[in-house]
């Protein structure tokens, strides 16, 4: 029995329900957090087996140990211990879908030869059932000279029985090379052993043979994994090992792969009987028809539409609770505090600032909650499947279609997300048209002014004209992306072509605890990350709002004194406070520049500080609001709006044509900091954020233009 | 021998040559599209859904053309 604490690493493909095992061996123990320096999460936890206390890592999900993305190489890099961020772990959890089972252990079988103990889980052995396939767990341990252990993960008792496994288990490594390369493939992987990697990096012995493998099957080197003294005479080693492979009459890019498989097949072929079944699944009706060429996209738009209906009209009694929470809180805290600056400053900065935050928290999670069903459901790979002829043809790419759909959340894993396609173009298009996406940032902004200036009126039966307005507002930025995108396909020359393929997941119904979970981690993401730099920008909001302090001067019907052209008999104390402050002289100053938009001073103050982060504008319209207030008066941000009067024209600040104007501004404009950083990072140049921020802010500031013009004169 | 891209739907084929850039037979490969693998083609409109072994593959219509197959 294991009395020494491991460090113990979930590895396996997408959709084996990886995450599932390592929820139930960590529970709460976990912590989520960025690898340093990069955006690809690092999941670690601990686990008590035996007494013991052991640390879990989940490493990113891959199909092979050939990485082609960021998250796929950190995992390869972990387990060949190359990586200084983690450490080597003790013992490889290798996660199989036994319904998949050929297919998963050749990541398996690539494992086993890291000279790190392994131990198969073979999960969704109900899944299996259900196909008919009957698996001997002691068959396949006894090929692949591994301990097997079958379980489904979403059954408490079998996650004891894995713990069981794991302390019981001697740690014993696995033999390497078990599926018997041949003598040509030996030969090459020899050559380049000891002619390049032994000779010019740090790579540990046991893993040697990995990496070589992987070099003669990418025939290059495809990034700079570690730093190169003579990467010439790298390459042509590389092509020397290839060489001998066509010598002996294979092919240097399948010779692993046929070896491998075949290794599989002989391992698994009385380990695995599949029962017969019938001829079309339940999965083979489904898929006829939504991913029919005329089906599909017409289910893919329905989905989105009742996604976004859903979010708004469900997410609004929750909204409205939490408004009214806020509210009642800051006239608590007004009338218990004695009067004073730190009474203005929690009422006016901080609780008005947080509350314009924590509004929206309903509606984000919601989005999140709907796309991890997709996810769950395995209906978005079908979407990207189905939206690839029209994706290729404006320019993009089928798998571009992923990243956009997390585009709705955030652009900034988005642009993460652009990694799986490999061909820079498409890539850079992607990267570049991701920000039109509706991103949950938005969401506050949109949410504000439909609620405020779009009525509610019921259109056929089951719809209201703000949910339209809403799912419109999605639909504009997916326009916006496809006209842009069809534009820079005639702009950038177009390079090799890299073709979609995908492997479609299993329908399943989703784990209902995961969706949660991961739901719920968002939404502190959401309130931590955003909320700290809302809460932030707020407090100097208030100050920039607050001061200088200015008297509103009395009003003396002397002719023989001199009038202050800017006051105003009909203002309020508290607006000509506001008008007469830091905040109030800089949007004066931008004002004009905006109010050919329907824009005044008041929003030109929100646009500036939105540029740190889109939601910041509603807590900044909150906090200005709060402050121009009069004492004693209670109102939701949405009141004061819609009641808010221009004191020079007499007329409401806000339109129906000016909310457009200002929706479009924001579905348009590039006001995220945190997108252009990942940008340059992603891009590694600022060519391409500035090149962002300028047409997207020059669209936004024309389109809008244009409506409120029309608009108002309509 | 035929391209993918032709075959019926329902038609169980094995996969014979992958003719494709080297980047997606790696791809191919470690889905499981091998050659000497059994397939059933699930759906073909324009792009196809293949399905070998366990796994079922999405592939545009432009990388089917270039896998051979002939019927089982």
């Amino acid at each position: 029995m294991n009395k020494e604490p491991l460090s113990i690493a979930l590895v396996g493909n997408p959709n084996t329900g990886k995450s599932t095992i390592f929820n139930a061996l960590t529970g709460l123990r976990q912590k989520i957090a960025n690898y340093p320096g990069i955006t690809v999460e690092r999941k670690v936890g601990t686990t008590i087996i035996g007494g013991v206390l052991h640390k879990v890592i989940d490493l990113p999900g891959a199909y092979s140990l050939n990485y082609k993305k960021l998250d796929e190489r950190i995992a390869y890099e972990t387990l060949i211990g190359s990586y200084e961020h983690e450490e080597v772990p003790d013992l490889v959890l290798v996660v199989v879908d036994s319904s998949n089972l050929d297919r998963n252990l050749y990541l398996a079988s690539q494992v086993m030869d890291l000279g790190i103990p392994v131990m198969l889980v073979l999960n969704m052995t109900d899944v299996a059932e259900g196909k008919g396939i009957k698996i001997n767990p002691d068959l396949i341990s006894s090929s692949l000279g591994i301990p097997v252990v079958a379980i489904s993960a979403k059954n408490k008792t079998e996650i004891e029985k894995l713990k069981g496994e794991i302390s019981n288990f001697d740690l014993s490594k696995p033999e390497a090379l078990k599926w018997n390369p041949d003598d040509s493939l030996k030969e090459a992987m020899d050559l380049l052993i000891n002619d390049w990697i032994k000779l010019h990096t740090d790579i540990p012995d046991r893993a040697q043979a990995i990496e070589a493998l992987r070099l003669i099957s990418e025939g290059d080197f495809k990034d700079a994994f570690y730093t190169f003294e003579d990467e010439g005479k790298g390459r042509a080693t590389i092509r020397k090992a290839q060489q001998i492979i066509e010598q002996g009459g294979g092919n240097p890019m399948a010779a692993e792969v046929l070896l491998r498989y075949n290794f599989i097949g002989e391992s698994t072929s009385e380990a695995a009987t599949h029962s017969a079944q019938s001829e079309v699944s339940i999965t083979d009706r489904i898929d006829a028809f939504v991913t029919h060429k005329v089906a599909g996209p017409v289910i893919f738009t329905l989905v989105l539409l009742f996604m976004f209906q859903a979010i708004f009209s469900w997410a609004t009694p929750f909204m409205d609770m939490i408004d009214l929470l806020f509210v009642e809180g800051g006239n608590w805290v007004a009338n218990t505090l004695p009067d004073g600056m730190l009474n203005d400053l929690l009422v006016d900065g901080v609780i008005a600032g947080l509350g314009g935050v924590v509004i929206f928290l309903p509606q984000i999670l919601f989005l999140f909650f709907f796309i991890y069903i997709l996810e769950g459901t395995g209906y978005m790979a079908r979407a990207a499947f189905v939206m690839d002829g029209f994706m290729t043809k404006v320019g993009l790419h089928g798998r571009s279609v992923v990243p956009l759909m997390s585009g709705f959340a955030c652009a900034i894993p988005g642009i993460m997300a652009t990694r799986t396609i490999e061909n820079w173009r498409d890539r850079i298009i992607t990267i570049m048209v991701l920000p039109f996406m509706a991103c949950s940032a938005r969401l506050p902004v949109y949410a504000l002014m439909i609620a405020a200036f779009i009525p509610s009126t019921t259109v056929l039966g089951i719809f209201t004209l703000q949910g339209i307005t809403f799912f419109g507002l999605y639909i504009f930025g997916i326009v916006m992306a496809v006209f842009a995108a069809v534009v820079m396909k005639r702009i950038f020359p177009t390079g090799q072509q890299t073709p979609f393929i995908m492997e479609l997941p299993a329908y399943k119904m989703p784990k209902w605890s995961v969706v949660f979970q991961n739901t719920a981690e968002r939404g502190k993401v959401f309130i931590t990350e955003a909320g700290k730099i809302i809460v932030a920008i707020s407090i100097v909001l208030w100050f920039l709002a607050s001061f200088p302090k200015t008297e509103m001067p009395q009003v003396v019907q002397s002719e023989s004194t001199e009038y202050d052209s800017s006051f105003d008999i009909t203002e309020n104390p508290e607006s000509y406070q506001l008008r007469h402050s830091f905040a109030g002289r800089f949007g004066k100053m931008i004002e004009p520049v905006i109010e050919p938009l329907g824009f005044d001073w008041k929003i030109g103050i929100g646009l500036i500080t939105s540029f740190a982060a889109r939601e910041v504008m509603v807590g900044t319209l909150n906090t200005i609001y709060s402050i121009e207030e009069e004492d004693g008066e209670s109102s939701t941000l949405k009141e004061k709006l819609i009641n808010d009067v221009n004191p020079e024209t007499g007329k409401p600040v806000y339109s129906i044509a000016t909310a457009i104007s200002l929706m479009i501004f924001f579905a348009l404009a590039m006001q995220c900091m945190s997108t252009i950083a990942i940008v340059k990072r992603e891009t590694n140049s600022w060519k391409w954020p500035t090149a962002m921020f300028v047409y997207m802010t020059a669209l936004a500031y024309i389109s809008s233009f244009i409506a409120f013009q029309i608009g108002s004169n309509l | 021998m035929h391209p993918l891209s032709i075959g019926k739907e329902g038609e169980e084929v094995v996969v014979r040559c992958l003719d494709c850039h080297c980047d997606d037979v790696c791809r191919l490969n470690e889905l499981g599209c091998v050659e000497g693998a059994r397939g059933r083609i699930i759906s073909n409109q324009k792009s196809v859904i293949l399905q070998v072994g366990e796994a079922r593959l999405a592939i545009a219509s432009t990388l089917a053309k270039t896998i051979l197959v002939s019927p089982q």
